[in-house]
């Protein structure tokens, strides 16, 4: 029996696509089953952050209401073999799935798979009660942005108003020098307002352009933080305990010549 | 407890509220609310509202009489919103992005922020709301309503 975990923020653009797509990468490197659902319905993204678009046949909507199996919809990632997406519709919008249909399409993945990851869209109306309806826990995204905070606190309280007690909370983008300055906000600051578990800290790289662009997500990549990052996080949801990644890195005196010389 | 002593301690603390009090208000009509208020939430309530917890940004309390927050506000919060000119906002932090008491909205000025060292108290005082350390030496000083 595996469990369900909604991936949600409220705001947009904080990171919560990118977040599921290496989650779920992650925990499959790690060699469990893992199925993420997009349920960003008419403007899934999850499909093309994970280079899979070429591929989609069904859909959820199609699942949903009966017109392919399910098994039919979920298509197998290039990379691994326990690896499933389930993708959104394109072509309908979020009125087209219930939250009832939601729970019982959760209930059936959750015997096949340990993981299932659901993309949650931005916002607090249908979108998102659809999503959290069949969730077992709630992991929230935000950026260190007062609006953010703002968004992640409402989200938060809904959360615990639907029954999803303690959520845990990502801190995406951010920037250590920033912080240093006191131009962004701190983590403990973050924490103090939204009170709920820190699940980890992924910092601002420049390498999650490339790999949404490219649709292979980061934490296949030796060389990125962002991607060290979520491969503490799928860690870290397993159980284990991994400390919080060093963020401010010195930079030599070796390395600044080199950056200066164009390597 | 048995019947005769609880309507006992009843009309004792009855008795306290007629006489304690000169605000419109009675001591007894009051809410204890046990958590953090997060953002979008809102408390109202026609007496008075003690919160056990921070309120958040984004978040409203709004009382006919007295509002004390037992940690941070950092939401609004409307005290006599009935039109009582005499209520108070108490908060170990004081620091809301808007206060109102009646029909008087205040905020911080431009450019600053509220940098509360100590538990504070905003009343109304010849006009215009004040804002004073929070002392706890008894009905002389605490002097609500």
């Amino acid at each position: 029996m595996g469990e369900v975990i909604v991936i949600t923020s409220g705001k947009g653009g904080v990171g919560k696509t990118t977040t599921t797509a290496n989650i779920g990468t992650g925990l499959a490197s790690l060699g469990y089953k893992v199925v993420m659902v997009d349920t960003d319905i008419g403007l899934r993204n999850l499909d093309v952050v994970m280079g899979l678009e070429n591929r989609i046949v069904y859909d959820i909507v199609d699942v949903v209401h009966g017109h392919c199996r399910l098994k039919q919809a979920l298509i197998k990632d290039k990379r691994f073999e326990d690896l499933f997406l389930l993708p959104a519709s394109q072509t309908r919008d979020k009125t087209s799935v219930t939250q009832e249909q939601m729970r019982k399409l959760c209930k059936d993945l959750k015997e096949e798979y340990d993981y299932v990851l659901i993309d949650c869209p931005a916002g607090i109306e249908g979108g998102f009660k659809n999503a959290i309806a069949g969730a077992d826990k709630a992991i929230v995204v935000t950026t260190p942005e007062v609006s953010a905070v703002r968004d992640a606190d409402r989200i938060v309280g809904l959360l615990e108003a639907n029954d999803l007690k303690n959520p845990k909370l990502i801190i995406n983008r951010i920037r250590p020098h920033m912080v240093k300055k006191g131009d962004m906000m701190d983590i403990d600051d973050m924490i103090e307002i939204l009170a709920i578990e820190l699940l980890g800290v992924v910092p601002e790289d420049e390498f999650i352009v490339v790999s949404t662009n490219k649709g292979e997500p980061a934490v296949l990549d030796k060389n990125s933080m962002a991607g060290q990052a979520y491969r503490n996080i799928s860690l870290r949801i397993t159980g284990e305990n991994v400390p919080l990644m060093q963020l401010d890195v010195n930079v030599g005196i070796m390395k600044k010549l080199r950056k200066l010389i164009g390597f | 407890m048995s019947d005769k002593k609880a309507d006992y301690v009843k009309q004792e603390m009855t008795e306290l509220a007629k006489t304690a009090s000169n605000c419109n208000i009675p001591d007894n009509e009051t809410i204890l609310v046990q958590r953090t208020i997060r953002s979008g939430q809102t408390v109202q309530y026609s007496g008075h509202i003690v919160i056990l917890g921070d309120v958040n940004p984004g978040a409203e309390i709004i009382a006919g009489g007295n509002i004390m927050v037992l940690g941070c506000l950092r939401g609004i919060a409307h005290a006599g919103a009935l039109g009582n000119q005499l209520a108070v906002v108490a908060a170990f932090r004081l620091e809301p992005t808007q206060l109102r008491i009646a029909n008087h909205i205040t905020r911080a000025p431009d450019g600053e922020k509220w940098q509360p060292q100590q538990p504070e108290v905003a009343r109304i005082k010849n006009g215009v709301v004040v804002i004073e350390k929070l002392q706890s030496m008894g009905e002389r000083y605490l002097n609500f309503c």
